[in-house]
């Protein structure tokens, strides 16, 4: 990776999945759990902390294995891992949260097979150090949760004229249904793009006419 | 009227002042001579005619001043008799500049001494071909073709038809309608001998249906010829297109990238045989034509015009142009040029010099809506809408896919467009660009063809070297 | 004569039919059935018509000033837009409804996808798609015409239909002297309006042929003639065959494609009137087909005059 051989370090690493390849917004991985569970605001950060503290624990092991693992079952090999720790955070979740639980329900254990966890795996923590592979779990979960937090935020706001459970909207708003349903993620997700786009766009513009 | 003698697509473009209505009435009168032509070398698609007199030679009419560069080319003959002032340059209706050969007239008309053909009725193919080659006849629709080489079929192909272009459906023009009218009988005479030379049985005359008295003047003088007939067709804009003409004729389709003779057919503009009927039973040759001034001029008029006369005499002559002209154009309006330099000279190709008001200034162009207008209105069949697109993407590929190689760019579809798209315009870049790659492509695969033979020829010397 | 004169390239001449001069006649023949839903509706109609076309209007202008393009509102098309997403609205809706419509319709359905030509789907019907999921009891409630006797509210002739065909009177039917949105109740306008844009040569009559046609058959082997006459002429399907399956942009460009086209709106529009839970398929189905378009196009490409024709 062009990132590792300029040894950006623990900070690069990390902000490069919080922002430059927001998995999200620029790679565009994980869409099951992005159009599913980001109708309420509180929905999108579990789920985005789940996905996070899977991201790091298997990012770390797979990397401290790396040079164990045989290539030709790696991917069975990454798979036992990944799905390890997506156990731990499922009973966790049952045990001490069990209402959001019920919520996210099966998008939970679909973690396992989130492409965000598998990407990285494949192409950056068989590949790097595990501090780096720590900070790159750590970046691209947060950079995860960051958005799909804002998606939700934006759905449940016209979907249900709140936010985090608040109502935000006057008593006359009328929700607008079809932001609770995957259409309404849709047009959100697409929306956000356009304008994360745009705003990449007007930056780059601004620093090469500063340069 | 559905199948009548239709052609797919095509439009019915509209005329304004000076077109076809205010001018059909006008007989041709013969321009007078200007004081000076100036005659270009290369006003025939082909090899440019190489100059064979000097500065300062007396020149008589019809005299040879430069003969055809090559097959595909044709000789060029004085129009006027006096002196050569200089072998300088002249610019065409399309803006390039070509080498032109200026003579200063002496008013005195002097012919060369004109040798008519002893047997017109008893021509073989090959002195048919001669007479027409050395008499300068290309065709005079607009296209300039060396009328020699269109009669001349590669081994295998036989002219089974004869087909002569009387349609005149660009707007504005009444030159062949009025030659059809005042000539019907030397043009059918000339389509007599040429059908007897070839040993072609067949010949239709095509032209429209809204110049009634040139079909009658036509059937009338094809009457008592065996194997002519004369055709009505439909108004429609391109009916006088080649493959167009053909199908709506004979319903043979031209395979893409062929040629008329492919289907057994050559077509020839009727002014095209009116000169060939000079050159054979006169034995004059081609200087001078037909040319219809029209649109927006004083006194709109057919005039029997010297080739090499500039467009400032002509205009002169009709008594200058309305004050509203904002635009010159050489030829018809859907496929003429629009040039801006009066010194412009008639040559054989210029079919009219028409004048047209602001109404033909382009518009701003709007996006495409995707009316489909266009797809409709192509006589090939093409489909502009996407083609146009994907120019505009630099998608040549593409384009080259969707057929644009066989745009005849007649117009048709910028015609017909609401958003007043230049799609005619992209699809002549689109062209240009694409052949430029062809060639290119040819080109280095040439090239490493000759870089592997040089490297074998290299190898085996080594090999025969070591051995 | 020392003027200069204008270089252009050829053509010289062309047709005086504009883009802009398409959508003024287009918004002409969707006049009479706005009269028709004023005079069916009242005041809450017309002050509808005027807020989604104000609406539209202004959204396309301020998009276009703010992203620095070139201001096109004078081609009438968003005119066109607010006229079709108002006559898809009820009576009884709220002055929000055509707002928030209409910047959908405008702003993220054609504006964000290249404007006038390049939005893949109808802006009106996607406006109306999306106001009909997200407020289904406003976007659903038919309130009855000024006119009828009965003031039995909310029960559209298709809802009807479903239960017993006899029940709709043909001739209320044909004058649009029924529940349903604004500009969906007066047939005969409707048909009025088509005709003179079929007339005018600016829609294919293919479309709305195949569209009604498919539906009419559909339902004759279903139900008899006397239903399958009540359901083409129930409902959006005259607005939407004469209207919106005949958008230049999101529809098919070639013959084939359009006859393609109006079937499949039909046979969509017959399977969701049938067997769906939505009473009425026919905005769904020209969706439906609108992003088929592509495809069709692709697939519906005419041989060149002169292609080779391939001997087998």
């Amino acid at each position: 990776m062009a990132e590792a051989r300029r040894n950006p370090g623990f900070g690069g690493v990390f902000m490069n999945g919080l922002i430059t390849e927001n998995p999200t917004f620029t790679l565009m991985l994980g869409m099951c759990p992005t159009l599913g569970v980001t109708t309420a605001a509180m929905n999108g950060v579990s789920m985005g902390l789940a996905t996070t503290f899977v991201l790091v624990f298997s990012n770390l092991f797979i990397s401290l294995l790396r040079n164990i693992i045989p290539d030709k079952v790696r991917i069975p090999a990454y798979i036992v891992i990944i799905a390890s720790f997506v156990t731990m955070i499922d009973l966790i979740m049952q045990a001490f949260l069990p209402d959001l639980r019920a919520v996210l329900g099966t998008y939970i254990q679909l973690i396992v097979v989130n492409c965000i966890i598998f990407a990285r795996a494949e192409s950056f923590a068989a590949k790097n150090p595990p501090l780096l592979s720590l900070a790159d779990g750590l970046g691209m979960g947060l950079g995860f949760t960051v958005s799909i937090t804002l998606l939700s935020c934006i759905r449940e706001l016209f979907g249900s004229g709140s936010i985090f459970g608040f109502s935000v909207m006057p008593e006359a708003y009328q929700p607008m249904a079809i932001m609770n349903m995957v259409p309404g993620g849709f047009i959100t997700l697409g929306l956000m793009m356009v304008l994360v786009n745009f705003i990449k766009k007007a930056l780059s513009a601004r620093k090469e006419a500063r340069a | 009227m559905f199948g009548k003698q239709m052609f797919p697509g095509g439009v019915h473009p509209h005329e304004g002042v000076g077109g076809k209505a205010a001018n059909q009435g006008n007989a041709i009168r013969e321009m007078p001579a200007p004081r000076r032509v100036i005659i270009p070398l290369s006003m025939h698609i082909g090899a440019p005619a190489r100059p064979v007199v000097q500065k300062g030679d007396h020149v008589l009419m019809g005299q040879v001043i430069a003969e055809a560069g090559g097959f595909v080319s044709a000789p060029i003959h004085a129009s006027v008799s006096g002196t050569v002032l200089e072998i300088g340059e002249a610019q065409m209706p399309n803006g390039a500049i070509v080498r032109a050969i200026l003579i200063d007239n002496d008013f005195r008309d002097e012919w060369v001494e004109l040798h008519p053909c002893g047997h017109p009725e008893t021509l073989t193919p090959a002195e048919a071909q001669q007479v027409i080659r050395e008499a300068g006849i290309v065709g005079m629709g607009g296209a300039a073709f060396p009328t020699a080489v269109k009669l001349t079929p590669a081994p295998g192909k036989v002219i089974e038809k004869l087909i002569l272009n009387g349609a005149e459906c660009e707007p504005y023009l009444t030159a062949d309608h009025r030659l059809m009218l005042e000539k019907a009988v030397e043009i059918v005479d000339g389509l007599r001998l040429v059908m007897l030379a070839f040993g072609v049985k067949d010949a239709i005359i095509g032209i429209e249906d809204n110049k009634p008295d040139a079909i009658a003047a036509m059937r009338a003088a094809a009457k008592p010829v065996d194997g002519i007939r004369v055709q009505a067709l439909p108004v429609r804009y391109p009916q006088g297109g080649e493959k167009q003409l053909i199908y709506a004729l004979t319903r043979r389709v031209v395979p893409n990238g062929g040629l008329p003779l492919d289907v057994g057919c050559v077509v020839c503009n009727v002014g095209t045989m009116y000169a060939i009927d000079q050159a054979i039973r006169e034995g004059r040759p081609l200087v001078q034509r037909v040319t219809t001034i029209g649109g927006l001029v004083q006194n709109p008029g057919n005039y029997l015009v010297r080739i090499g006369t500039p467009v400032r005499h002509l205009l002169d002559a009709c008594g200058g142009l309305r004050a509203e002209a904002k635009m010159l154009v050489s030829g018809g309006p859907m496929m003429g040029q629009a040039f801006n330099n009066l010194e412009t000279p008639v040559t054989k190709g210029t079919s009219g010099i028409i004048a047209l008001g602001a109404d033909s200034l382009d518009p701003d162009e709007g996006p495409c809506i995707r009316c489909g207008r266009c797809m409709r209105a192509c006589p090939m069949k093409l489909l502009p809408v996407h083609m146009d697109h994907f120019i505009r993407e630099f998608n040549y590929n593409e384009a080259e896919r969707l057929g644009v190689m066989n745009c005849i760019e007649c117009g048709a579809c910028t015609y017909v467009c609401p958003a007043k798209r230049l799609l005619t315009q992209s699809f002549r870049m689109g062209k240009k660009v694409i052949t430029a790659r062809r060639k290119a492509a040819a080109e280095l695969a040439k090239k490493e063809k000759e870089e592997a033979e040089r490297e074998r020829a290299a190898r085996e010397a080594a090999e025969k070297k070591e051995g | 004569m020392q003027a200069k004169w204008t270089i252009a390239p050829a053509p010289h001449v062309r047709d005086n039919v504009t883009s802009r001069r398409i959508m003024i006649d287009v918004c002409l023949a969707l006049a009479p059935a706005g009269i028709m839903s004023i005079v069916y509706f009242g005041a809450a109609a017309a002050g509808l018509i005027a807020i989604s076309v104000l609406t539209c209007v202004l959204t396309e202008y301020l998009y276009q000033r703010l992203t620095g393009a070139k201001v096109t509102v004078g081609d009438w098309s968003a005119v066109v837009t607010g006229l079709l997403l108002a006559y898809n609205i009820p009576a009884s809706a709220p002055w929000w409804i055509p707002v928030v419509g209409g910047v959908f319709a405008i702003l993220i359905v054609k504006q964000l996808f290249g404007g006038i030509g390049s939005n893949f789907m109808n802006p009106a019907l996607t406006a109306r798609a999306v106001l009909f999921i997200s407020w289904g009891s406003i976007m659903g409630a038919y309130p009855a015409t000024q006119l009828m006797a009965d003031t039995v509210s909310g029960a559209t002739p298709l809802a009807l239909l479903a239960e017993d065909a006899s029940q709709v009177n043909l001739v209320d039917l044909l004058i649009g002297n029924c529940g349903g949105v604004l500009g969906e109740t007066c047939k005969i306008a409707l048909i009025l309006g088509g005709v003179y844009l079929i007339v005018r040569g600016i829609i294919d009559w293919r479309v709305p042929a195949c569209f009604i046609g498919m539906v009419f058959v559909c339902y004759l082997f279903m139900g008899g003639f006397d239903l399958a006459l009540k359901e083409i002429l129930a409902g959006g399907l005259m607005l939407g065959a004469f209207f919106m399956a005949t958008d230049y942009a999101t529809t098919p460009t070639s013959v084939l494609g359009r006859c393609i086209m109006g079937a499949g709106c039909g046979l969509l529009c017959f399977v969701i009137r049938a067997f769906a839970n939505y009473p009425e398929g026919c905005s769904f189905a020209i969706l439906f087909m609108n992003v088929a378009t592509p495809l069709i196009d692709r697939f519906t490409m005419t041989k060149h005059f002169g292609e080779v024709k391939k001997h087998g």
